[in-house]
């Protein structure tokens, strides 16, 4: 007798979401099965990574994360394609940290002009992260749509408190966003429901805000695995957007990964493979070993 | 259904105010208001101050406005033996459970003045997490006031709902506990802070979410509920008057398959109300926007 394992068929499936356009147009999500659950269906998209890029150099990093730089953590632009062309990043995630209206606040004109070099320079897609201040991001968010007009950027976090402000104009302007909710799956869906009467769903992708190794990690796993079985298993279609983990941030800032070159690459590579087994779509790291070892994993 | 009226609470700023200062009017306003409840409840929460005074008080000032019999509710076992000395009614003993001080305190007095009394399934170790602890903890707890000469007739077990937007999950299970209820200890009766079912949504929003879940616990054998004595459609609904959505209720839990389009925009409301509540969406304050 030939044993034929239980195989589950699941009713739901992640929506597709292109980022960029043209030749650098990269899909995530699409997946009908949960993560992992290769011997059930087949994943549409692998996981896909992006590399951290700042717009001002960074002022407080360990000397093992600025090492692989070198000079380009003055220049935005360099450093974006070094991550491409060394690194082998599939997206570059542009974190506008200069924006901050408690620290450098520089002008949205001044930003978007940034962004516009930068995404010009790439043949990758092309994510962009205000500072997650509800105000300041409207104002920097709605010019870089502006100005990088059809070029279908991943633009975020949209809050829910500035959502609508900042959806109508990366609608306008061809543009896909971040929704952003803090680690709670109620809150998610209420976003996704409200972004969604004037957005198009397939154009949205979920940051259920990921936290690092030791401080909270556990908590972003769970909601990222709780919004995949409902896309998945139960069909809920506010909760079928693929999802960003954008785990690199909070991960340098531990003291653990600043007490090491070894320890902080292990430090970010376990929390991108946790959340990875969570099943996020799209992670954003910051140091190339710690990408390299991911991307070991995911490829066998 | 039974229902237990709890807008005399200290959570509200101007009860509170009005016990500290003991200005009755507040509260006789609120007492009468209650017109169509079975028993005014009396919050006094932790009542650090004067306990057994308060509720002295509070018990005399809604007795000469109301005859209806009163619930007292205080954790305060001083307090609830002050108030119960002075009840002209029969009256509800709420609440005692299976935490230690309340067997030794609280479960006593009920036996004393031979009254009702409301046994939450709460444990030293706090809410059990789900249908076969709270189904342990009541058996223990009710088994212990009947070794104390309490009968089943006299005691109202409250499972403890927790909000829906705290964990949707056990909102179904508490029904299933309700249903097993008469099964396990027969001849007792059953409340719930009903309320506390949409505690965390927002305020305009709360009232669907308690009336759906009413309906639903109406279905499941519920004997009371501690409820909103001031949201008329509730007390509509409980009489019997709005029969067409209960249907839709009753529908969503028998699994129906309800077309939501020739319905009215409050019907279609209910029905996404009762789905979420039965677990078939995931709650969010946005529900009734999908």
């Amino acid at each position: 007798m030939i044993y034929h394992p239980p195989i589950e068929v699941y009713a739901g499936r992640v929506r597709e979401v292109v980022l960029g356009r043209g030749n650098k147009a990269l899909k995530i999500g699409g997946e009908n099965i949960l993560p992992l659950h290769l011997f059930e269906g087949s994943v549409a998209n692998p996981p896909r990574f992006a590399l951290e890029v700042y717009d001002v150099e960074p002022a407080d990093w360990p000397d093992w994360l600025l090492e692989p730089f070198g000079e380009v953590v003055s220049d935005p632009v360099n450093w974006a394609r070094k991550c491409v062309n060394d690194f082998g990043a599939e997206a570059i995630c542009l974190q506008l940290e200069s924006t901050d209206p408690a620290g450098e606040a520089v002008s949205a004109e001044q930003a978007a002009a940034l962004v516009k070099k930068v995404n010009d320079a790439l043949d990758v897609p092309l994510i962009v992260y205000g500072t997650g201040d509800e105000k300041a991001d409207v104002r920097v968010l709605s010019k870089v749509a502006e100005v990088c007009d059809s070029e279908n950027l991943l633009l975020g976090p949209l809050l829910k408190e500035n959502y609508e402000e900042i959806g109508k104009v990366a609608l306008e302007h061809g543009h896909s966003v971040i929704a952003q909710s803090p680690v709670d799956i109620n809150l998610m869906k209420e976003l996704n429901i409200k972004l969604c009467k004037s957005f198009p769903a397939n154009k949205i992708v979920i940051d259920p805000v990921s936290s690092g190794l030791g401080y909270g990690m556990e908590y972003s796993f769970t909601i990222i695995e709780r919004a995949k079985q409902l896309a998945v298993i139960f069909k809920d279609g506010m909760m079928q957007m693929p999802i960003i983990a954008n785990l690199g941030g909070e991960c340098w800032k531990t003291k653990e990964a600043k007490a090491g070159r070894e320890q902080g690459i292990l430090w970010e590579a376990i929390t991108a493979t946790s959340l990875l087994l969570a099943g996020a779509n799209i992670l954003v790291l910051r140091h190339p070993e710690s990408y390299k070892l991911v991307k070991e994993i995911v490829s066998g | 259904m039974i229902i237990i009226g709890e807008n005399i609470h200290i959570i509200s700023k101007a009860v509170s105010e009005a016990m500290y200062k003991r200005e009755p009017q507040h509260i006789q306003e609120l007492a009468l208001a209650q017109v169509d409840v079975d028993y005014i409840d009396l919050n006094l929460g932790p009542a650090r101050k004067n306990p057994a005074e308060v509720m002295q008080w509070l018990v005399n000032t809604v007795q000469e406005a109301s005859d209806l019999p009163l619930s007292l509710d205080t954790m305060n076992h001083i307090a609830m033996e002050a108030g119960l000395k002075l009840c002209k009614k029969r009256p509800l003993l709420n609440s005692a459970s299976g935490r230690t001080d309340s067997k030794e305190l609280m479960l006593p007095l009920a036996k004393k003045y031979s009254i009702d009394v409301v046994i939450s399934v709460l444990t030293d170790i706090g809410c059990p997490p789900d249908v076969d602890s709270r189904i342990e903890s009541i058996i223990d707890t009710v088994t212990y006031a009947n070794e104390l000469g309490i009968p089943n007739e006299d005691i109202w077990v409250d499972p403890i709902l927790l909000p829906v937007s705290v964990d949707q999950r056990q909102v179904m299970e508490v029904l299933e506990f309700v249903k097993i209820l008469p099964e396990l200890l027969p001849g007792v009766k059953s409340v719930i802070g009903l309320s506390n079912v949409s505690n965390g949504t927002p305020q305009p929003l709360r009232g669907i979410l308690n009336r759906t879940y009413m309906v639903m616990l109406a279905k499941s054998g519920q004997y009371s509920v501690i409820a909103d004595a001031l949201d008329e459609e509730l007390i509509r609904l409980n009489r019997g008057e709005l029969p067409n959505i209960v249907d839709l209720i009753y529908g969503v839990m028998d699994e129906e398959n309800l077309e939501l389009s020739g319905l009215s925009q409050k019907e279609r409301d209910y029905v996404k109300t009762a789905r979420v509540l039965m677990g078939g969406e995931i709650y969010s304050h946005a529900w009734l926007e999908v």
